[in-house]
């Protein structure tokens, strides 16, 4: 699951980056981040599935989510 | 050699070396934003909601939007330092 | 041996198990094992996502005894390893992927043979020691060093009998064509590994067609289900006839380029069929590699989006049966080498 890799990467070059994923990689996620060596690396987890949602749906979703991101890029 | 097994344990451990998070901004405003688009379902609204919204309630400047080739593959190095030349922070998604 | 120790159930409890016993790894059956290669035992392979735990030739060996392999095969597993590892392939986003797909390895020229690789009848089940354990410990590897084991890494939903082990041979003795590698432009004589991220199979029975133009749709028609990705996609897929259907083909003149050709042209749905089910999204299908018009209903998708992306063998035994199978969206590319033994 690259996002995962693709957070990594910007943070060694000193950039804050956090990942969204859905609830069905969770486990995969923390896999991941441990094995990059972020071991509790922080990212926003929505629900699961997503896939099968309406564009208006989706963005109501997401807009409940926008302040944990946030919370995640600043101190 | 596992010891005192009398047999190899090859079991794989994990041996990363630790890798420090970067330090954060106080805050976003005036910031800019990458969101790195993975082009699975969906990460495109995600993305571009959130965006839009931080621009709205945080004062973030401005978005860099970028869509890797595949979503199971990590984004070239190219396209990661082409953002991390232009923005403040980051955001990748949609994992899965 | 510690008394304290069951060996099988030390190993068995592994979170990396496949959930067979495995053969011990003993120094002494490592090095027997490693009798197999040439090569310096401490050579790197590579490092196997998302662990990235390094694959070396030792290692190797290692998961190689481990799965029940004669030593004579661990050149084929080296190779494998090796081969599996390249970008296109993307091993990486298997580990992790919701789908079951699994490297099948496809084994031609002399040496696989020589060891026993099967391509005849059951070649793709069990009774084949080469078959099962080189396909095994590609298994093992990506479990232990990869640490691609489901509710760790591993998203797949159902997993899918093939990750046990996919490894077979074409069946050369009733074979009316040129091999899959020689297809590929290798001669003969070499020894080539072909690899492609699939599906466990589903069959096309027909004892019905005894011309091929039949016998192709009914193929065909296996090769364009709704919930594959292939329709969805760039994507894989492995068609291996068996003798029987293949010699309907090539009895009537029909070379195996002419059976490659014919099946990407008429493997495929119209629009209204694809909105119906499955995973059809207009966005999916205007990325795909070629030109498509998704609003039309009457427009016709292949299934096979690129010649290449077709890997058509001839295996099995006697009998009214061809096998499909069906490929990742992973964007993931067969690939194939000529290797040592």
């Amino acid at each position: 699951m690259c996002s995962v890799y693709d957070t990594v990467e910007f943070e060694k070059l000193g950039i804050p980056s956090t990942t969204i994923i859905t609830s069905a990689f969770k486990k995969a996620a923390d896999f991941q981040f441990r094995g990059k060596g972020m071991q509790g690396h922080p990212y926003v987890v929505l629900p699961h599935p997503v896939s099968n949602f309406q564009p208006a749906q989706m963005r109501e979703l997401t807009l409940q989510y926008v302040d944990e991101v946030a919370s995640h890029l600043k101190s | 050699m596992a010891e005192g097994l009398g047999f190899v344990d090859p079991t794989a451990g994990g041996s990363a070396a630790v890798i420090q998070m970067a330090a954060r901004p106080a805050d976003l405003s005036g910031k800019v934003v990458g969101l790195l688009d993975n082009t699975k379902e969906q990460a495109d609204i995600i993305l571009q909601t959130v965006g839009d919204a931080l621009c709205e309630r945080f004062g973030v400047e401005r978005l860099v939007i970028r869509r890797k080739e595949h979503y199971s593959k990590p984004a070239t190095l190219e396209i990661i330092n082409e953002m991390a030349d232009q923005v403040d922070v980051a955001i990748a998604g949609l994992g899965g | 041996m510690n008394e304290q120790v069951d060996e099988f159930e030390f190993f068995l409890e592994k979170e990396w198990s496949d959930g067979f016993p495995v053969v011990t790894p003993t120094e002494e059956r490592i090095a027997r094992m490693l009798t197999g290669t040439a090569r310096d035992h401490d050579d790197v392979i590579g490092p196997i996502p998302p662990a990235m735990e390094v694959a070396t030739v030792r290692s190797v060996a290692v998961h190689a005894l481990m799965a029940g392999c004669r030593p004579e095969y661990l050149p084929v597993v080296i190779a494998a390893t090796e081969l599996m590892l390249r970008d296109e392939f993307n091993v990486n986003g298997v580990q992790g992927t919701m789908h079951g797909v699994a490297p099948m390895m496809i084994v031609n020229g002399p040496y696989a043979a020589d060891i026993g690789i099967h391509g005849g009848n059951g070649c793709m089940g069990p009774g084949f020691r080469a078959n099962a354990t080189v396909g095994r410990a590609i298994r093992l590897i990506l479990m232990n060093l990869g640490a691609g084991i489901p509710g760790v890494s591993s998203m797949t939903i159902f997993g899918m009998p093939s990750r046990f082990t996919y490894c077979l041979a074409e069946n050369m003795e009733d074979h009316p064509w040129e091999s899959l590698s020689v297809s590929k432009g290798y001669s003969g004589d070499e020894n080539v590994i072909t690899m492609a991220m699939v599906e466990s199979p589903r069959f096309c029975f027909d004892d019905v067609s005894n011309e091929p133009i039949r016998l192709m749709n009914g193929i065909a028609d296996t090769m364009v289900a709704m919930g594959s990705w292939n329709m969805h996609t760039r994507s894989d897929m492995v068609v291996a006839m068996g003798p029987q259907h293949a010699a309907i083909c090539a009895n009537s003149g029909m070379s195996r380029a002419d059976v490659h050709s014919r099946l990407c042209e008429i493997a495929g749905r119209k629009v209204r069929d694809l909105k119906n089910g499955g995973n059809w999204r207009r966005e999916r299908a205007l990325a795909f590699p070629i030109e498509v018009d998704p609003d039309n209903d009457d427009f016709f998708i292949p299934a096979i989006k690129n010649p290449e992306d077709l890997q058509l063998i001839v295996a099995g035994g006697w009998g009214p049966c061809t096998a499909v199978c069906h490929g990742w969206s992973g964007g993931s590319r067969a690939v194939h080498a000529s290797y040592r033994a």
